[in-house]
């Protein structure tokens, strides 16, 4: 199942050109053709097929959002880290901190897309222009994000208790809170990249994003064909990018979602135990103190999963 | 006698608090012989976890402070050490079991991965610079300027060499970990400890996961375990169950224990030596029998009164009336006295009376009232 879903999406990112006879840019002999077997999202004025441009514009609008929301995410998140962890007033610590959060608020203080678009106009078009626009107004939530959750995390009792444990403060950073933070920071991420194609389409749309046809990119191909004036009487030419934005986006919340219930222990575990459909509703705990009463008995129970099966000989 | 494993003189621990400022404790000397195992009792608010916390350096500094007083370990004065080299010295030094058992592993690890990490940092510590089976050869003088060779190696860095080194002492340190977890595992007397490893927290029970605890702190070898209010989180069974394991291990390994508590019973039961707590001062120490059974300081007694036993069960429990008082103002003289059956002007006259050896006690048993003859007579 994910073996397919992996090849799929890497079929559909590597080789878009497998699921189109078409080419990047080739131009056909149908102007304005409606939808039809042989162009299923119809073809412009030029004779460019739209679902051909839609299917090569996926791996760079996606390769521009991951591009933007990991690059902000580990940067971000590093400089949140440290921002969190080492905060104490008055140490060295303590004032690189504050450097950090001030930035941050710098950057902050603008509106986000009005910030890219300012940024856009100044680089001109083109895929890295739009990918360091977009980012240097996308750090910094990263950097609140991550700093909140340390701050939350650095306070608990197992954090103490490692400290207690002799473990030093970079370890600790890097072991004890990165593992609790990482979650709702990946789950944010994912979520992040739909947002992160929203604002790259709103750039593209108003005209400051890649220069197409000649890129393909589906906010600058909804402005192209808005700017021609031809929606009312061709309105696929739109339909077909519009639609993968709606769906691509819809699809990253969704695994949002997902991997939100993935990546938490307590909820995995739980998955883990209705996926095998064992009878493991007990938990490992109240088994512990079943199998002090009656060991014999508990010995011959079907586990839920291997993890819980009592290795013979261990009394 | 052997010197004592920590040796604490004269701490005071001030909380700074918006424009207020807290002596949370204030001129504690104590010392945890090596061996013992050492109770500290008080009320809420008395200062018990500032101290404990205080020893390895484990509070929050800000808003604490030490104000004065030195700790001293190994031959080192755990104030001035800065608080980044203090690492080296917790784990294998000084241990902590916390109050909470069930928040104090962490979440997202196996348990296997929690006692693996405490074990991986004591071979760290054992790979030759850090020696923490040798203790320093000849006993120190702790009137000089407590710097020795032993405190100054703790501090030296770690882990030398190239990263062929590095790698050929990663693996050493890796060897036979997983039995190694397994056997400290064991000695905490988990049943089937192969199924534990593989668990997260939070799929074990409160009594189970203090265990776990236990076992994480042991096997770092520690010479001073803090244990702070380990088992109040538990119910009474398991109370039961973590005491009597903790003694166990007391004799299995060996390290010394100072057991913060607010449960005289769990006290009377584990402790070899007694300390009372009252407003951030110790008022009494002394052995354990002999506290119980003629206390010199009327708070002792008082708090002895009003511990609920099986035999008293007519009638609404005894309390101590009045309440601890308020750090940023304490009472005048001595700080019990608003509280106290036996108060007298001199009470509240004089400065609060010193930590003085009391008559017709043993030689370490001390008591902080003017009138420690007198306490016997309290009803």
């Amino acid at each position: 199942m994910v073996a397919i879903l992996v090849l799929g999406a890497l079929i559909i990112l590597g080789a878009p050109h497998l699921l189109t006879p078409f080419g990047i840019n080739q131009l056909t002999l149908d102007y304005n053709q409606a939808p039809s077997w042989h162009h299923p999202l119809g073809t412009d004025g030029t004779g460019l097929d739209i679902y051909a441009m839609v299917l090569y514009a996926l791996p760079i609008d996606l390769g521009i959002a991951f591009a933007i929301a990991g690059i902000a995410m580990v940067g971000g998140g590093a400089l949140g880290l440290i921002a969190g962890f080492w905060d104490r007033p008055g140490t060295v610590g303590g004032y690189v901190s504050l450097v950090i959060l001030r930035i941050t608020d710098v950057f902050l203080s603008f509106p986000s897309l009005i910030l890219a678009l300012a940024i856009a106009v100044s680089l001109g078009r083109g895929v890295w222009q739009l990918v360091v626009a977009i980012l240097l107004t996308w750090w910094p939530y990263y950097v609140r994000l991550v700093r909140g959750e340390t701050l939350a995390v650095k306070h608990l009792p197992y954090v103490m208790a490692a400290r207690a444990a002799g473990v030093t403060d970079g370890r600790i950073v890097l072991r004890h809170i990165l593992r609790n933070v990482i979650e709702p920071v990946v789950v944010y991420f994912t979520l992040d990249i739909g947002t992160v194609l929203v604002t790259l389409s709103t750039i593209g749309f108003v005209g400051l994003g890649v220069n197409y046809p000649f890129t393909p990119e589906w906010g600058s191909m909804i402005s192209y064909y808005q700017q021609a004036g031809l929606i009312t009487a061709y309105p696929w030419t739109v339909l077909g990018p519009g639609l993968a934005i709606f769906f691509t986006v819809l699809a990253f919340s969704l695994l949002g979602d997902g991997l939100r219930d993935v990546l938490d222990p307590r909820s995995r575990r739980v998955l883990a135990g209705t996926g095998t459909g064992g009878p493991s509703s007990t938990s490992p705990a109240e088994k512990e103190e079943e199998a002090a009463e009656s060991t014999e008995e508990n010995r011959d129970l079907p586990s839920g999963g291997p993890s819980l099966i009592p290795t013979a000989g261990e009394a | 006698m052997t010197e004592p494993v920590v040796q604490i003189q004269n701490l005071s621990i001030d909380y700074v608090v918006g424009a207020g400022r807290f002596r949370a404790v204030s001129g504690v000397s104590l010392e945890v012989p090596q061996g013992h195992v050492v109770g500290i009792v008080g009320e809420t608010g008395c200062g018990k976890s500032t101290l404990a916390q205080a020893i390895p350096r484990l509070l929050p500094e800000p808003p604490a402070t030490i104000g004065e007083g030195r700790v001293i370990f190994r031959g080192i004065d755990l104030v001035k050490v800065p608080l980044w080299k203090m690492p080296a010295i917790r784990g294998t030094g000084i241990n902590m079991i916390f109050q909470e058992p069930l928040n104090s592993l962490n979440p997202s690890f196996r348990i296997y991965d929690q006692v693996a990490e405490a074990i991986y940092i004591r071979r760290i510590r054992d790979e030759g610079n850090l020696v923490i089976d040798h203790r320093p050869p000849a006993p120190f003088d702790y009137s000089k300027r407590p710097t020795t060779e032993a405190g100054e190696a703790l501090l030296r860095p770690i882990v030398p060499g190239g990263a062929a080194a590095r790698a050929v002492r990663g693996r050493r340190r890796r060897e036979g970990l997983r039995d190694e977890v397994l056997e400290y595992l064991r000695l905490v007397r988990i049943n089937d400890p192969e199924t534990i490893l593989d668990l997260y927290p939070h799929e074990l029970s409160g009594g189970m996961r203090q265990r776990v605890m236990i076992a994480m702190a042991l096997s770092e070898k520690p010479e001073l375990l803090i244990a702070d209010e380990p088992t109040s989180a538990l119910d009474v069974t398991i109370q039961a169950q973590v005491l009597t394991l903790m003694k166990e291990l007391i004799e299995e390994v060996n390290t010394s224990i100072l057991f913060i508590s607010h449960d005289l019973g769990v006290i009377a039961e584990t402790a070899d030596e007694l300390g009372v707590m009252y407003a951030g001062k110790l008022v009494e120490f002394g052995p354990v029998a002999e506290l119980f059974e003629a206390p010199r300081h009327p708070y002792t007694k008082a708090l002895l009164h009003a511990a609920p036993t099986r035999y008293k069960s007519e009638g609404p429990l005894a309390t101590i009336a009045g309440n601890v008082p308020n750090l940023s103002r304490p009472p005048s003289g001595c700080r019990f006295h608003p509280r106290c059956p036996i108060a007298r002007p001199k009470c509240r006259a004089m400065p609060g009376p010193p930590l003085e050896a009391v008559e017709g006690g043993s030689a370490n048993h001390r008591s902080a009232c003017f009138f420690p003859g007198e306490v016997a007579s309290i009803p």
